[in-house]
């Protein structure tokens, strides 16, 4: 309030930038708004829990090694699946992106059957794979690999066609022009296509987890669930997302690219 | 003159007719694989017991019914979702320091396994069609609201600067420039809004065994009619895919020039 | 800085069709030239005469043509080692910084790191970028990327150096001053120079021989012999000399680039005139 008579002065910046004040003040009120729903008995006990227990909860969740094993094994599954879906999806991107015949034969097919929610391909995968850890992998491989492959594909199209002809013109070979040109031209299109599979194997490996096996992140949630220990699964649940959005970030972060936004 | 055309237009469809009938070939082989007992057929049934299962499950399992079910349900999540998305998005494009506060968060939301929340959504709204509608319209709500800001910002200059140069008041401003100028990129995010709610209501429709096309596979999958399971998925992915065709045509109507 | 000796890269009877949806069009119609060692040769035409074709011809980087192109006595059919190209466009690996980016065609054939190193930062230097050795291309303007680019391919040391329009994009100081820097390096390193241009002050400033394009089908319509003395550098486009060469090729030049209007006007009434 005492800052209002000195426009004039930009000598010192404020401490706590504007920005961080309105952040500040929506958590507050988001959390005040919880807090007096949990005590207000008007939604069936522990739907919305108090903030100490879900407190408590995250404290003992995060101090028991079990969760790490869980968050271990979750984690397993989604690096085999965006290896082999990402890899699938980086080759086959390739090849649909190099030649145009090949694009406008397959590529349709690829573009209209991304957007399906995978998971409706569980009864297939457990058939195909059992139910473990293979027909997790196999849910999430087969939900990255059409953003990676189609983000691939998109990617080399879009390369620069001087620099193809500056590689042409110094007689570079195949090998060479994709290690030193293609690759390299593409790296924003190749992260964002990592960043969406991975976003896409985890949620594929997570759904599966709650159908099936009796291990990992989207097991232990349905244990919470059916043992309505809610604050527990809200704990989780808050660990999960902080989890995943860090990984997005951290993946873009590495790729060079430094917002969330782009997508 | 015409020579060349029909030469070209005989190009453009060879790649198409490629795809097409390297999908015939496939199922085709499929088909004979099985029949000669190198596939097996618990695992994979024959293709034509897959079409023969179309028919039935049309007949039997009022497909009809659920795919009303399923399309209710998608039309209720995007309709909240382009409400509250373009609402939120023009009122953090007005509020400089609204957006730059919360836009971040927005887009990491959009980066999270929302659907991971089906059990919570199901304790709290409980097993009915509340729960997969909610559960649409917040996967749907991030690109919303996030291509709204995107739109109006990227207003070019020299327009706004017409609407200066004509001294139009900022409501005349914002209805007469902004918004319309922004209109395809808003398009956009609530098609995307639109894409995401359609996948999440049906596989939460899937996941709690409740509601239209989703729920339809998971009580064929749990009966073990295998043609009916494969069946039923080629039906949602048909769909889903006439689905964003649709989607497609309007946005190309929206903005027919570009 | 007279150039003498057998030619060292002959054009015989270069013609190129291309097939369009308006039909078949003759972009290059029968041009023969031959450019000798250590001879800075310009191309001159109005836009649509062919200039990029023959470039591309020339570049080994289009293979359907009539007519050869040889190097030293050996017929080319593709990019040739002794061959240097330079792009109208930005042409600099953005992922790469200056040193890694003039390395890259000592990296392709296997120079060890240390060898390309010493050699590009000589290329650098020659260039006049020393102490941005390090630096990305986005942090460079326009010109000092060209600037790379041109050592990225004089590092090569290609026998021939073939530009298309390298300066193009840049403003009209700019082009001049890097005109005096090309000019210096050719005569320096007696480099054979081959340049695409639809700038008359560039080629004449820079050229011993013009050659004056027609507009499609591209032919030679004039071969202009440049009597400047050497060594020059921007100050020649003051003198009279040089004024009466711009002037004489203009008037070549001129009918074609009208020629070349009338015929794009004609092409967007034809288009857009009739109903779909």
């Amino acid at each position: 309030m005492a800052e209002t008579g000195r426009l004039r002065q930009t000598a010192t910046a404020p401490l706590i930038g504007p920005v961080a004040l309105v952040r500040t003040a929506i958590v507050l009120a988001l959390l005040a708004l919880w807090e007096f729903l949990a005590h207000s008995g008007w939604l069936y006990r522990d739907v919305v829990p108090s903030l100490l227990s879900i407190a408590r909860a995250l404290a003992r969740l995060l101090s028991q090694p079990d969760y790490y094993y869980n968050l271990g094994v979750t984690a397993g599954e989604i690096g085999m699946a965006l290896l082999i879906g990402g890899g699938a999806g980086l080759l086959v991107g390739l090849v649909l992106g190099g030649n145009r015949f090949l694009s406008k034969a397959f590529e349709p097919y690829l573009y209209y059957l991304g957007p399906t929610p995978k998971i409706i391909f569980l009864p297939i995968a457990i058939m195909w794979f059992g139910v473990e850890a293979p027909s997790k992998i196999a849910l999430g491989t087969f939900s990255c690999f059409f953003p990676v492959a189609l983000n691939v594909a998109a990617g080399m199209r879009q390369i620069d066609r001087v620099l193809i002809r500056v590689g042409q013109s110094f007689r570079a070979s195949t090998l060479q022009m994709v290690v030193k040109i293609y690759l390299p031209a593409m790296r924003h299109p190749i992260i964002n296509g990592v960043r969406l599979g991975f976003g896409f194997a985890l949620i594929g490996v997570l759904l599966a987890e709650t159908r099936l096996s009796n291990k990992g992140v989207g097991f232990v949630i349905m244990q919470a669930d059916s043992t309505f220990d809610m604050p527990s699964m809200y704990a989780m649940l808050i660990v999960l997302f902080v989890l995943a959005i860090g990984a997005n970030a951290l993946i873009g972060r590495l790729g060079g690219i430094d917002t969330i936004k782009r997508s | 003159m015409s020579q060349a055309a029909s030469r070209t237009s005989i190009a453009a469809s060879a790649p198409r007719a490629t795809g097409l009938m390297t999908l015939l070939v496939a199922l085709l082989l499929t088909e004979l694989l099985i029949q000669a007992g190198l596939i097996n057929r618990f695992i994979v049934p024959p293709p034509s017991e897959v079409a023969k299962a179309f028919y039935r499950i049309v007949a039997q399992e009022h497909v009809f019914r659920r795919f009303l079910s399923t399309a209710a349900e998608c039309f209720a999540a995007g309709v909240m979702l382009t409400l509250a998305g373009v609402s939120a998005g023009l009122l953090m494009q007005r509020f400089t320091l609204l957006q730059r506060a919360v836009e971040t968060w927005v887009a990491s939301i959009a980066a999270a396994p929302l659907v991971i929340m089906y059990p919570l959504f199901l304790v709290i709204f409980g097993r009915n069609a509340l729960t997969i509608i909610m559960m649409g319209f917040i996967s749907g709500l991030p690109p919303a609201i996030l291509k709204t800001i995107e739109g109006i910002s990227a207003t070019r200059k020299v327009l706004i600067n017409v609407g200066r140069s004509f001294n139009l008041t900022a409501t005349q401003q914002f209805w007469k420039i902004l918004f319309p100028a922004a209109l395809p990129t808003i398009f956009v995010g609530v098609r995307l809004g639109l894409v995401f709610a359609l996948i999440n209501v049906v596989g939460t429709e899937f996941l709690i065994s409740y509601g239209g096309l989703g729920a339809l596979i998971a009580d064929l999958a749990e009966r073990y009619d295998l043609a009916g399971t494969y069946a039923a998925i080629c039906f949602v992915i048909l769909v889903s895919v006439l689905f964003f065709l649709a989607l497609e045509k309007i946005e190309r109507w929206l903005r027919p020039v570009d | 800085m007279n150039a003498s000796g057998d030619a060292i890269l002959v054009a015989d009877r270069i013609a190129v069709r291309f097939d369009t949806a308006e039909g078949p069009i003759t972009a290059v119609d029968d041009v023969s030239f031959k450019v000798r060692p250590g001879e800075f040769l310009s191309l001159i035409g109005p836009s649509g005469c062919g200039k990029s074709t023959l470039f591309n011809v020339i570049g080994g980087l289009l293979s359907q043509h009539d007519g050869i192109v040889s190097v030293a006595g050996e017929t080319i059919s593709g990019p040739h080692k002794s061959i240097g190209m330079v792009f109208q466009e930005e042409s600099t690996f953005p992922w790469r910084n200056v040193t890694d980016n003039v390395a890259f065609p000592l990296e392709l054939v296997g120079m060890p790191r240390d060898k390309r190193i010493e050699r590009a930062r000589r290329f650098i230097s020659l260039v006049g970028l020393d102490g941005f050795e390090n630096r990305y291309p986005g942090e460079l303007s326009g010109g000092m990327r060209q600037r790379v680019a041109l050592a990225r391919t004089l590092a090569s040391e290609p026998k021939i150096l073939l530009m298309d329009e390298p300066f193009a994009a840049l403003d009209e100081q700019t082009r001049l001053l890097l005109g005096d820097k090309v000019l210096q390096i050719q005569q320096q390193l007696k480099q054979t120079t081959l340049l695409i241009t639809h700038n008359i002050t560039e080629a004449v400033q820079m050229s011993d021989r013009i050659l004056v394009m027609t507009y499609r089908p591209g032919r030679v319509k004039r071969i202009v012999d440049i009597d400047l003395p050497r060594p020059r550098s921007s100050a020649v486009v003051t003198s009279e000399a040089f004024g009466r060469y711009v002037a004489e090729i203009w008037n070549d030049l001129r009918e074609e680039a009208s020629r070349g209007m009338r015929d794009e006007e004609s092409q967007v009434l034809h288009h857009h005139g009739s109903a779909p």
